[in-house]
């Protein structure tokens, strides 16, 4: 027998009784349903019948209805108030399918007045807006320009349902200059609108895609306002009540210079790479320089398939935004900073010379010097000056990969610089704990001994190395690099300084890079009036992160990437700078000649003073 | 010698049709057809003739007489077994909504899972009156008062779940459909009252904790003219529409309401309205009837059911979307406060249509599923 059997129905007679409660409690339910179906009746019969005239009348003065007004989004401005980002009134047409009575004429008549657009386009927007609702106005999305506008205004008795307004554009003055840096707005797209607030996005249709203008979303849009508008019955407006206004988006001043941006554009010419100089004092990014670049103002009504597609399939990748994402071996130019871990942390001292025979025989391998000849006896200063290789590998035995990790990591180095714009590449920097948890391995000695010179794991984006150079510039003070400029002054972060003196030389040496007869950089300094720091860097490409740079010319690819941090003037820092440019060969031919010019631009435009005495006088502009 | 009903081995009746055969129920397929066609049409009105929103909703009507179809072949008693495993993984699932859930107008309703946005509450409209028809499957009407608590809590659980999304409308609605089992299992008469007379006195309780947005729902409600560019507005613009309807209406796709644009949410919420509008009372008392019929054959459905959980779920399915078509004209014709609710079969849109589509497969497995008793 079921265990459940008592709880079922006991007789015939009990299941007879139970299902006739039941049937009961159905009866009472439609009963119920009944009757509050009868009451909606009575609702409707009230509001249909007994109040319909009322109601009619109502329908048929339904004349106020609301609008929304889109704000205007907050201008961008560079740190000199010279404009970069702006709306721009231009005009388009709206169509009303319901008012309209020959769609077919007018896409003609409109393909004609826009000769500059492909018929093609416009037959097909044409195509889609038959099939959308009939009483709602659809923009066309192109723009007409002042004398196509006056044409249509001629013949615009004879196209009913279609009017020509203007709206504000957002424009890009500069074009091309600084897009990585300021990005560019665009057409909001499907994924976007499900994480807006349709309230706030009401009425407008494009949304910050990249940089500045992602970044600083919220501030640039503003809130829309919503004003009563009186219309007759065929929906003519007939007078407009603001009832909440509008508030704008806020305007932003970016803390670049756009006249030193052009200036480090230029240098870079045809070559893809980066530049960044920042104010070592406040963390402001002075120029902002990704190559190769393209033009925003393409995206900000939708850009066509021909030129996206160009764009896209460029071997140059104009659409990486190199200075954060850029992730590249650091190379010699993190000599200066494995340099001051070592004499910092006692490994060893700034005087104690290491022989280098022009290799350093680990195992059964030659880690070989740059210079095939070797240096001979190496100080630390000879080390930085001459740019060593031999005396890093011995100091990389010596401290092992997590000293050198623990010594580079408070420079920035494998973590985000925090800089106000999305998408920042963390980089790599080694140790044993991250190659356990990343590549799942142990970590094997051979790979420290390369690491010192920046090479094996080691990636960093421009943007790292520009900080780094801008801390050690600092005397450790820990900036974050912005690019619009706040008015919050931020408590900075300080490295643990043992003995000032180590920062000292280890400066004075990267002086000597560029102000000493041997320094791998001197010939570009030698016109200098005022004193600089660097160092020059040149990195191996096959450790490159190959699927970052797809590239049919494979050759000219394997060209080594040449690289330059630097700081100026040395006693007061004005500047901290790092310039990278992908396969032009050494350090020394091409990035630091681009680093000095751009430090001793930005020095004649700020500091004047600086220029012929060395003495810095603060009388910076704003 | 009893026969658990649950185990007898299928019968089926003789001289079948076809329609049975494939266990679809002709009368309520009927009804339920004709209320989508109308759905297409008055969707494509309200739409100011827009093909685009015509054929997302055909598609999704075709995805959910499909559904249909597919649960109402599988038999009631292995609906029965799954229950409160479906019932565990909606409570999993609502509980990693308030966890992971996506946010979406200040609420978390939707869990994404891969391609899908999946609304966890749309699945325990159905899993809660299951679950509860399923503890009281081998038990007498009314069933022992123990069980009677457990199901109550099960109802408060679920729904506060819910409530804390925060989405009281729906857990409302989800936490009737469980009362409802609780009803046709023969819940003394004397409980439903002493309930009853709690709730009202409990009210100025309830309005202490509302969330802002809720409470401005109900001042509207109270005086809708107080705000008539705010709030207020849907409500007087929706009363308009159905008012200048009259009683035959302003024809098909006259609806100025939806084509000037002052009603909102037109083809959703307020889909009523454009109906009204354009058929007028006869129009509105033709879809009522046509509702009605429905939930006549539905409940007519669960009269003829051999067993306790098929019973209460039919009953309780068919109390579910009577609630919903009330508070839906409830809210548009400005007798209850406004709660987005859309309007059953009617409303542009999928997942409340999929839920309601499953449900009705459901009953039609139910009432096609029998077995030949011994007696």
């Amino acid at each position: 027998m079921p265990v459940h059997e008592h709880l079922e129905f006991n007789s015939d007679s009990d299941r007879f009784h139970q299902k006739n409660q039941f049937r009961f409690r159905l009866y009472i339910a439609f009963i119920f349903t009944l009757i509050l179906f009868a009451i909606l009746i009575t609702r409707m019969t009230q509001l249909q019948w007994v109040e319909h005239d009322r109601y009619q009348g109502l329908a048929e003065g339904n004349r106020i209805s609301i609008e929304t007004l889109p704000p205007t989004r907050g201008k961008i401005f560079d740190r000199n108030h010279i404009l970069l980002a702006d709306n721009q009134p231009v005009y388009t047409l709206k169509f009303i399918r319901e008012k309209m009575d020959n769609i077919d004429s007018a896409t003609l008549a409109i393909q004609v007045i826009l000769n500059n657009i492909e018929p093609k386009r416009i037959y097909e927007f044409f195509k889609k807006f038959k099939q959308k609702n009939r009483s709602k106005s659809y923009t066309l999305p192109f723009t007409l320009s002042e004398e196509q506008a006056a044409q249509f205004s001629v013949i615009s008795h004879k196209h009913p349902g279609i009017t020509l307004t203007a709206r504000l554009k957002r424009t890009y003055p500069y074009g091309a200059t600084a897009v990585h840096a300021l990005g560019y707005v665009g057409r909001i797209n499907q994924k976007e609108l499900k994480n807006l607030d349709p309230k706030a996005y009401r009425g407008t249709d494009i949304i910050g895609k990249s940089g500045v203008e992602k970044y600083y979303e919220s501030t640039l849009h503003g809130s829309p306002g919503i004003q009563q508008v009186e219309t007759n019955v065929r929906g003519r407006i007939l007078r407009k009540l603001e009832t909440l206004p509008t508030t704008p988006g806020k305007d932003i001043h970016l803390t670049l210079d756009i006249k030193l941006q052009q200036f480090a554009e230029a240098l870079m010419g045809e070559m893809r790479g980066s530049i960044i100089a920042i104010d070592p004092q406040t963390g402001e990014v002075l120029a902002f320089v990704s190559t190769p670049v393209f033009d925003p103002n393409l995206f900000v009504d939708g850009i066509d398939h021909k030129s996206y597609n160009t764009l896209v399939n460029d071997p140059n990748r104009p659409f990486i935004n190199r200075a954060i994402n850029g992730r590249y071996p650091p190379g010699s130019t993190t000599k200066p900073f494995m340099a001051l871990g070592a004499i910092e942390n006692n490994f060893i001292s700034p005087n104690q010379k290491i022989y280098d025979p022009g290799f350093l025989a680990y195992k059964d391998h030659r880690y070989r010097d740059w210079k095939r000849t070797g240096h001979g006896l190496v100080d630390m200063n000879k080390a930085i000056v001459e740019s060593c290789d031999t005396y890093f590998y011995e100091l990389s035995l010596d401290m092992g990969i997590d000293n050198i990790h623990n010594a580079l990591a408070p420079f920035g180095f494998g973590a985000h610089t925090g800089i106000d714009i999305y998408g920042e590449s963390k980089g790599i920097l080694p140790s044993q704990q991250w190659k356990k948890e990343v590549k799942g391995k142990s970590w094997y000695r051979g790979e420290t001994i390369i690491s010192s010179i920046g090479q094996g794991y080691n990636l960093t984006t421009p943007l790292q190395l520009a900080r780094a150079a801008a801390i050690l510039a600092n005397r450790g003070k820990i900036i974050r690099p912005h690019l619009v400029r706040s008015h919050k002054t931020e408590t900075l972060e300080q490295i643990e300084i043992k003995k000032i003196s180590n920062w000292e030389k280890v400066i004075q040496s990267m002086e000597n890079v560029m102000h000493s007869k041997k320094g791998t950089a001197h010939k570009h300094a030698l016109h200098l009036p005022f004193k600089m720091a660097g160092k020059t860097g040149t990195a191996q490409v096959f450790s490159l992160n190959a699927g970052d740079y797809d590239a049919e010319t494979l050759d000219k690819k394997l060209h080594d990437h040449s690289l330059f941090i630097g700081f100026a003037p040395v006693n007061n820092p004005k500047i901290a700078i790092s310039v990278i440019a992908e396969n032009s060969g050494s350090g020394s031919k091409t990035a630091a000649p681009i680093g000095v010019k751009v430090i001793e631009q930005f020095l004649k435009m700020y500091y004047p003073e600086t220029y012929p005495e060395q003495t810095p006088v603060n009388t910076r502009e704003n | 010698m009893k026969i658990d009903p649950l185990q007898t081995q299928q019968v089926y009746r003789k001289n079948k049709g076809f329609l049975e055969s494939i266990h679809i129920d002709g009368w309520l397929l009927f009804g339920v057809l004709l209320l989508l066609a109308t759905s297409i049409a008055i969707v494509y009105s309200a739409s100011g003739g827009d093909v685009a929103v015509m054929t997302r909703q055909i598609i999704r009507i075709g995805f959910a007489l499909t559904l249909m179809l597919l649960f109402a072949q599988i038999p009631p008693n292995i609906l029965y077994i799954f229950t409160p495993w479906l019932f565990l993984i909606g409570i999993i699932m609502l509980i990693s909504v308030l966890l992971f859930g996506e946010a979406s107008k200040g609420a978390q309703r939707w869990l994404d899972i891969g391609p899908v946005r999946f609304q966890p509450s749309e699945l325990m409209k159905l899993v809660l009156p299951m679950t509860i028809a399923w503890l009281f499957a081998h038990s007498k009407f009314p069933p022992s008062f123990g069980l009677l608590v457990l199901g109550a809590t099960l109802i408060a659980f679920t729904g506060s779940l819910i409530v804390v999304q925060p989405d009281l409308g729906t857990s409302l609605l989800i936490g009737l459909s469980g009362l409802s089992v609780l009803f046709f299992a023969g819940l003394p008469w004397k409980v439903i009252f002493t309930a009853f007379a709690g709730i009202l006195l409990s009210a100025p309780i309830a309005w202490h904790f509302m969330h802002a947005y809720q409470k401005q729902r109900v001042l509207t409600f109270l005086t809708p003219e107080s705000d008539p560019l705010g709030s207020g507005y849907h409500i007087i613009q929706s009363k308009i529409a159905i008012g200048s309807g009259g009683i035959d209406g302003k024809g098909y796709m006259g609806s100025t309401q939806a084509h000037l644009e002052f009603l909102p949410e037109s083809t959703t919420d307020f889909i009523f309205s454009v109906l009204a509008e354009e058929f007028g009372l006869l129009g509105v008392i033709g879809l009522l009837i046509l509702y009605s019929f429905v939930i006549a054959r539905g409940l007519y459905i669960a009269s003829k059911a051999q067993d306790n959980f098929t019973r209460l779920i039919a009953a309780s399915f068919m109390m579910t979307l009577f609630v919903y078509i009330f508070v839906n004209i409830g809210m548009v014709s400005g007798l209850l406060p406004v709660v987005g609710l859309p309007l059953p079969l009617m409303s542009y849109g999928g997942s409340s249509l999929v839920t309601l589509m499953i449900s009705f497969g459901i009953l039609m497995s139910i009432h096609t599923h029998k077995k030949l008793l011994t007696k």
